[in-house]
């Protein structure tokens, strides 16, 4: 096959997992207790594809993230996650259907050392998967170095990288990521981003919330903008990004 | 560091916090006066290497049934994020229910049932008769212990489903006045079927009696079982919470209960393992307890609970290494401060040295190392 042949076939394969719907939230009600936070709320992400939730400081974005994930009072809809009708499941159900869930701050065991957090991750299998173990290690070296160490006396940025390799560790198929550049230093901002772009890269599908805008519109395949927890925008990233309504209204001109 | 820190340290805590900087001088010179004043209590003959070292062993020895039961108490505060008022009960329950297996075991086909079952309450049978020390009927002591542990833990899991479960999520003040109430339901059970005597249910076992350079030490064989016991089994806890999945579950979700909820580890499971060895370590301290002491009486472990808090709050609630080293602590100011006190100030003396270490330590000697 020439090079151009194979990069035809790729962008044609790339579209047929982009069709396949992963994820599907449709007609979703949820909050906390009583306190409805989305209304209506539509969303999909398709295999493998990367998607990113932004909106104004209590949009619902995190509260949609946690509704996939059972976290939150269901009110009406459904969410369905490949194939399967997960809207009434558990956070234990759940992540046996290769849902991972990196919550925003205080996301590792901090007085378990790397390793065992690591393990934490695969709690649901018989054995650690060396594998799996092995492949984050590979991904993320620091932490193969640092296995002894106890995560909470490692850096913010050092303990997102554990975060997420502990969520990676059953080798999910749909990554949902919460603000997962809160509290890092702006220098390992950037990094953050490309080790997110690499885990998309083999195979994953990410959601993601993320409060720098604009940096995950500019790497995502797809958004949406949640305004008063409702579908605001959605389309492209780069559609989103010039969207000049979006623009003036959610990303500060 | 050099002399300079230190100086400047100890300046800063002067002109900072003079209250813990006075308490501290105050104490030190309270620890080197009681060091002066036992050397001079040796020296003068009014009191014997021997009774020092016996005063020590009765503490250690203590010490480790508070340590023991304080595990269990300090592992459900941790992961149950409440302060279980009815472990004090727990105990009591374990250790009645562990006697009355010891003695339908060594009694059986000679006493009636319903006598050995009920520890004597009809005045037929007494311990000397079933010869309950550990040479007298090892195996029916042996199976008594494990009978404390099963029936500690089927006492907690009932509780459980019945109370806690309900009420899982809620606050931990609802949780520690439900636990107040499941304490007295609890002990007047214990009553109903037991009574309010103080009962002999242990025999006579002696002891080891060495003589070293002309002094008489005393180990009684029960309090040396129960070292032996209470030691095997915080190692055991202790290989559990570091080297088995289980272990590093319970650590995990005594960290942080939401992560661990989203990590996939099953909660509910960790936590009805949490109160199977929190309470099978209690049962079968109190059963141990009982074989030291040799009497059994409704209020044995409710009285105790005041101890067990004070150690596991002194280590630090919810570690588990602190409430073993805080058991250890208030076990041997409770034993040893009769040396300078009258012996119904010791337990005060024990609850001083607490609010001592905690003005230095508010949270705790093992503070922030959460069942780890």
């Amino acid at each position: 096959m020439s090079e151009s042949e194979t990069a035809a076939a790729d962008i044609e394969a790339e579209e047929t997992r982009a069709r396949e719907t992963l994820l599907e939230v449709s007609n979703l009600d949820a909050g906390y207790g009583d306190l409805q936070i989305l209304t209506d709320l539509e969303m999909t992400v398709g295999r493998g594809e990367y998607v990113t939730i932004v909106g104004p400081n209590g949009a619902g974005k995190s509260t949609a993230m946690k509704s996939v994930f059972g976290l939150t009072s269901h009110m009406g809809g459904t969410v369905t996650f490949d194939g399967t009708d997960i809207t009434q499941m558990v956070p234990e159900e759940i992540i046996h259907h290769g849902l991972g869930y990196v919550p925003q701050n205080d996301n590792v065991f901090s007085s378990l050392t790397v390793r065992e957090n690591l393990e934490m991750g695969a709690y649901i299998l018989d054995e650690v998967p060396e594998d799996a173990l092995q492949a984050v290690f590979d991904r993320f070296p620091i932490l193969e170095r640092r296995q002894e160490q106890k995560a909470g006396t490692m850096s913010g940025g050092q303990q997102q990288m554990l975060a997420m390799g502990r969520a990676l560790m059953l080798e999910p198929k749909l990554l949902l990521l919460d603000e997962p550049s809160a509290g890092l230093a702006p220098d390992l901002v950037a990094d953050m981003f490309d080790r997110i772009d690499d885990i998309n890269d083999a195979g994953t599908a990410i959601l993601m919330v993320e409060q720098n805008a604009k940096e995950a519109l500019r790497r995502c395949d797809r958004g949406y903008v949640l305004v008063n927890g409702k579908n605001g925008y959605v389309g492209s990233g780069r559609d989103l990004l010039d969207d000049e309504e979006v623009r003036q209204r959610f990303l500060g001109g | 560091m050099g002399i300079a820190d230190n100086y400047s340290r100890g300046r800063r805590l002067l002109v900072e916090r003079p209250g813990q900087a006075l308490a501290a001088v105050v104490g030190v010179l309270l620890v080197l006066a009681l060091f002066a004043d036992l050397a001079a209590k040796l020296g003068s003959g009014a009191l014997g290497v021997g009774d020092v070292v016996l005063l020590a062993w009765r503490g250690v020895v203590n010490g480790l049934v508070i340590g023991l039961a304080g595990v269990g108490l300090s592992m459900t505060y941790s992961i149950l994020n409440f302060a279980n008022f009815a472990h004090g009960d727990y105990i009591t329950g374990g250790a009645f229910v562990g006697w009355a297996v010891a003695w339908l075991v060594a009694g059986l086909g000679e006493y009636d049932i319903g006598s050995l079952l009920s520890l004597g309450l009809g005045a037929d049978v007494y311990a000397p008769q079933l010869g309950t020390s550990i040479f007298g009927a090892p195996l029916a002591l042996l199976l008594g212990l494990v009978a404390a542990g099963v029936g500690a833990i089927a006492i907690a899991l009932l509780i459980d489903k019945l109370v806690y479960e309900p009420m899982r999520g809620q606050d931990g003040i609802a949780l520690l006045i439900a636990s107040i109430g499941v304490a007295f339901i609890l002990r007047y059970l214990i009553v109903f079927v037991w009574g309010t005597s103080v009962t002999s249910v242990a025999d006579e076992a002696g002891g080891l009696r060495p003589t070293v350079g002309g002094v008489t030490f005393s180990f009684g064989y029960h309090e040396l079982t129960l070292v032996v016991c209470a030691v095997v089994l915080m190692v055991g806890v202790h290989v559990l919470l570091q080297r088995t999945k289980l272990g590093k579950a319970m650590r995990a979700m005594s960290d942080n209960q939401d992560l661990a909820r989203v990590t996939g580890i099953p909660t509910e499971r960790v936590i009805k393992w949490t109160w199977i060895i929190g309470a099978g370590l209690a049962g079968v301290a109190g059963y141990l307890l009982i074989l030291e002491a040799g009497t059994i009486a409704y209020s044995r472990g409710w009285i105790l609970l005041l101890l067990i808090f004070a150690a596991v709050i002194l280590g630090g609630i919810g570690s588990v290494y602190g409430a073993i080293f805080g058991g250890l602590v208030i076990g041997l100011a409770d034993s040893m401060s009769i040396i300078w006190i009258p012996s119904d100030f010791t337990k005060a003396a024990a609850f001083a040295l607490m609010i001592l270490i905690l003005l230095f330590r508010p949270s705790g000697l093992f503070a922030g190392r959460t069942t780890a």
